[in-house]
């Protein structure tokens, strides 16, 4: 175990170009609200030493002072608590994690469907042909590879129960739901092999549904492309109605 | 027997007691057995080997996914609901407001009769071919929907469980809404009534809105799995075509969010009433407060679909979703630093129900700063499905209405039963529960930081996540320390209704009705003359009243000497908003 994993208290390693705008995000927010539970527990205990039984209490339910006092200090916690949560969190939905411009934009976008079935995650490649659907389509089991550094498009569904697909150590998670088709994208900012999860419970073997995610060199990459799309040709079977559950790839939502 | 057919609001309300307490310890066993498995996967639970002889005592992922799911359902509507809602609620309304009954007494009767008969299919549900129900307490379909994944009567069975504590949940809301409304004692005005009564009716009010919703959600996919509808079920390999199962995750969480308030709100009122009782004090900003109250419960709807931030939904929904919830803390800090500042110059008497208050206010406050982050789209994703959303939820949910509901029934005992539980064994029992909370929520909240997926029978299947066992396994002892402590109140409990002290008629010494009025317990028609009410709950330390009656608290019905005679129509005025 290497000592990046191996922290207790801290996010599983980020391997991915964008997920560090979270990370930071969170790490100013526990900040925020680690200083906020002691300001406040601290006066809690605070007031119930400094007035345990003390001679006379106030006689009355707050003055107007007093009552603007906790108005004001209600909205200025809410102000810079919420309000850096609520900025930054924008930012990286509208920058990043809503924002189809950059995979579509993007010149090498690998394009990928990810079916979720008890209790596997089968992963499909347009193949040489850059089209789904055809016979050189690339399907894997649970082995998800894409290239470092460019983005990868997910267009995820599922074909029993709802699953929810999670790539920890890229900050992805996105529901496969029966009957929708839904998409979401990351880019790899390092080589190496990390894994995929699931986080919705999907029945018995739900703790198995353990599937792994390799980050390969682009040329890595398409070399085991190009090999895999020749094979997955050569032992295409038109009959196989179970092989066939890819769908025609859709538009960015 | 005799609960099941009194329409008395106090036996009522005692019965749902002993209902609840019972789920309460068949929750909580289920929750040690889940943390067994977590910090031990796999070995033999020490005794458990005749309910699971295949495997030697060992959880099966069967086994497994029997326990979580059940725990979570019978926690939240079959311990929780009852405890706050069911006895607190029954009992302390119609005294509190001084009524003489509930408004509808043999509709209570009926709500806690269609409890306890969905409580006896939960119970039935365990011992059935292929167990119990298993698709998580959400029960999401298609896994909740369908024969093929969720094999077995048991599903069936707790479902329409869930429907019958939903049915009770309505009626009894109805009821108290009406008793509210209706049957408050002369004077008894709005702003006289105690936060404890505010936040049970807020709590009924949601209740009547959205407790249909789940009935229906829960309906509906007892129609596809029972009579082959398909609602929930689209695209479904067994199926084909339909339905939606998404428009179930919608409906599951207009009702699942209001339901934290649900299970709050009653928890909130009462920490708002003990913090004033105990610190000699009226609250602090009693209209605030209650307008804080009020604005949770109407947002609380509007809030729902932040735990959908991750099932693909339309941006737009998304940022508006972040925007509410995130508005939503807003009036919980009012809230909270009200409480703050009612002990702040107070004269703080650190009673049983008072350091359980106290213990509230700690635990909800750190539930309520760990839910931040899932209220905004970019940190709920790393956290989505974690055990940081299970620390988190427990926290407030678990923790805070917990000790809320043992801060009630401390304070309402010598009223329920005319004797006082033992004040050592109770302080022992609230200080270390709320501690090992602290511990055992706190120990999630960190595996869940660390990415720990929630529900997994075997998280170390993940090498990303090997390095948390013993985390985990620390977090398990805390748990068993936390559910051993609980036999201090089982003690308490036994000993006090054979042998306990008779209880003073006021022993906290404050103004409610149900102190002042009535006798501990109080009969059938709870007070020989309906009382007529002069002055707000928490009126403690009063400078006239310790000068005419030489002490710090005046019952709320209880006329000064002189006033009696000062009551005529020119002193009126003075009062202010009688009511
Ligand atoms: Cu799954």
């Amino acid at each position: 175990m290497d000592a990046a994993s191996g922290r207790t208290l801290a996010l599983p390693e980020d391997a991915s170009a964008h997920g560090h705008r979270i990370d930071a995000l969170l790490a100013t927010n526990h900040r925020l609200e680690g200083l906020l539970a002691l300001v406040v527990l601290g006066w809690l205990a605070l007031a119930v030493w400094r007035f345990h039984k003390a001679r006379r209490a106030a006689a009355d339910g707050g003055t107007r002072r007093s009552r603007t006092l906790v108005l004001a200090l209600a909205l200025v916690t809410f102000g810079v608590v919420d309000g850096t949560l609520f900025v930054r969190s924008l930012g990286y939905v509208d920058e990043v994690l809503w924002n189809f411009e950059v995979p579509v934009k993007h010149p090498d976008t690998v394009r990928l469907e990810v079916n979720a079935r008890q209790w596997t995650w089968e992963a499909r490649y347009a193949g040489e042909d850059g089209r789904f659907g055809t016979a050189d389509d690339v399907v894997t089991w649970s082995d998800v590879r894409v290239p470092v550094g460019v983005p990868v498009w997910v267009q995820l569904s599922s074909t029993d129960v709802v699953h929810g697909l999670a790539l920890p150590n890229f900050r992805v998670k996105l529901d496969a739901v029966p009957g929708r088709v839904n998409q979401t994208w990351f880019q790899a900012a390092r080589e190496g092999t990390w894994e995929v999860a699931c986080y919705q419970h999907c029945g018995t073997s739900h703790y198995k549904m353990r599937g792994t995610l390799t980050v390969m060199a682009p040329e890595a990459y398409r070399a085991w492309l190009r090999e895999a799309s020749r094979q997955a040709t050569r032992a295409y079977d038109a009959a196989d109605s179970a092989a066939h559950w890819g769908w025609a790839w859709k538009e960015a939502p | 027997m005799k609960a099941l057919l009194s329409t008395d609001h106090k036996v009522v309300a005692r019965a749902y007691l002993w209902a609840g307490l019972g789920f309460l310890g068949v929750g909580g066993l289920m929750a040690m057995l889940i943390r067994w498995q977590w910090g031990w996967p796999g070995r033999p639970v020490p005794g458990l080997g005749w309910a699971l002889p295949e495997s030697g005592g060992a959880l099966t992922p069967p086994a497994y996914t029997g326990l979580f799911t059940m725990h979570g359902l019978v926690m939240v509507f079959f311990a929780i609901t009852p405890l706050l809602i069911g006895a607190l609620g029954h009992f302390v309304i119609p005294l509190a407001v001084g009524a003489r009954g509930m408004a509808f007494p043999r509709l209570s009767a009926w709500s806690f009769r269609v409890f306890a008969a969905g409580g006896a299919l939960v119970l039935v549900s365990f011992g059935v071919r292929l167990g119990t129900a298993s698709a998580g307490w959400t029960s999401y379909p298609p896994l909740s929907a369908a024969h093929v994944f969720t094999p077995g009567v048991g599903q069936t069975l707790v479902m329409v469980g869930v429907v019958c504590a939903a049915v009770s949940s309505f009626l009894g809301a109805v009821n108290f809404v009406v008793t509210v409304v209706r049957c408050r004692a002369p004077g008894m005005g709005w702003g006289r009534l105690p936060l404890t009564v505010w936040g049970l009716f807020f709590t009924s009010v949601l209740n009547l809105l959205f407790v249909p919703v789940v009935a229906v959600a829960t309906g509906l996919v007892l129609m596809d799995r029972v009579v082959g509808t398909r609602f929930f079920m689209a695209g479904a390999a067994v199926t084909g075509g339909g339905g939606d199962p998404l428009l179930y995750q919608h409906l599951f969480w207009m009702f699942g969010h209001p339901e934290v308030y649900i299970l709050i709100l009653p928890a909130w009122g009462m920490v708002g009433d003990f913090v004033a009782f105990f610190s000699r004090k009226r609250a602090h900003g009693y209209r605030g407060t209650v307008v804080a109250m009020g604005a949770v419960t109407g947002l609380s709807g509007l809030v729902y679909a932040h735990h959908l931030f991750t099932s693909g939904m339309a941006p737009m929904m998304g940022r508006a979703f972040m925007t509410l919830t995130l508005i939503i803390s807003l009036p919980a800090m009012v809230m909270f630093l009200n409480w703050l500042m009612t002990v702040w110059r107070g004269s703080v008497r650190l009673t049983v129900p008072m350091v359980a208050a106290l213990g509230t206010m700690v635990v909800f406050g750190l539930g309520g700063l760990s839910g931040l982050a899932l209220g905004a789209v970019a940190t709920d994703i790393p956290l989505h499905g974690t055990m940081w959303v299970v620390g988190h939820f427990h926290l407030t949910m678990a923790a805070a209405s917990f000790l809320a509901v043992f801060a009630g029934l401390y304070f309402w005992f010598p009223k329920m039963f005319g004797r006082h539980l033992h004040t050592g064994l109770a302080m022992g029992h609230v200080v270390s529960s709320a501690v090992l909370f602290v511990a055992v929520f706190g120990g999630q909240l960190m595996a869940g930081y660390a990415g720990q997926l929630r529900r997994l029978y075997d998280p170390y299947q993940y090498t990303f996540l090997k390095h948390l066992l013993s985390l985990n396994q620390w977090t398990s002892v805390a748990a068993f320390a936390l559910g051993s402590a609980q036999l201090l109140f089982v003690v308490n409990l036994v000993w006090t209704l054979r042998r306990g002290r008779v209880a003073e008629a006021n022993p906290w010494q404050v103004g409610t009705l149900e102190w002042t009025c009535a006798p501990s317990p109080p009969p059938e028609d709870n007070y020989a003359e309906v009382p007529e009410v002069l002055r707000g709950p928490h009126e403690l330390s009063q400078p006239e009243v310790y000068e005419r009656l030489g002490r710090d608290w005046i019952g709320q019905a209880e006329a000064l000497p002189e006033e009696s005679k000062a009551s005529t129509p020119e002193a009126q005025p003075a009062l202010g908003g009688a009511g």
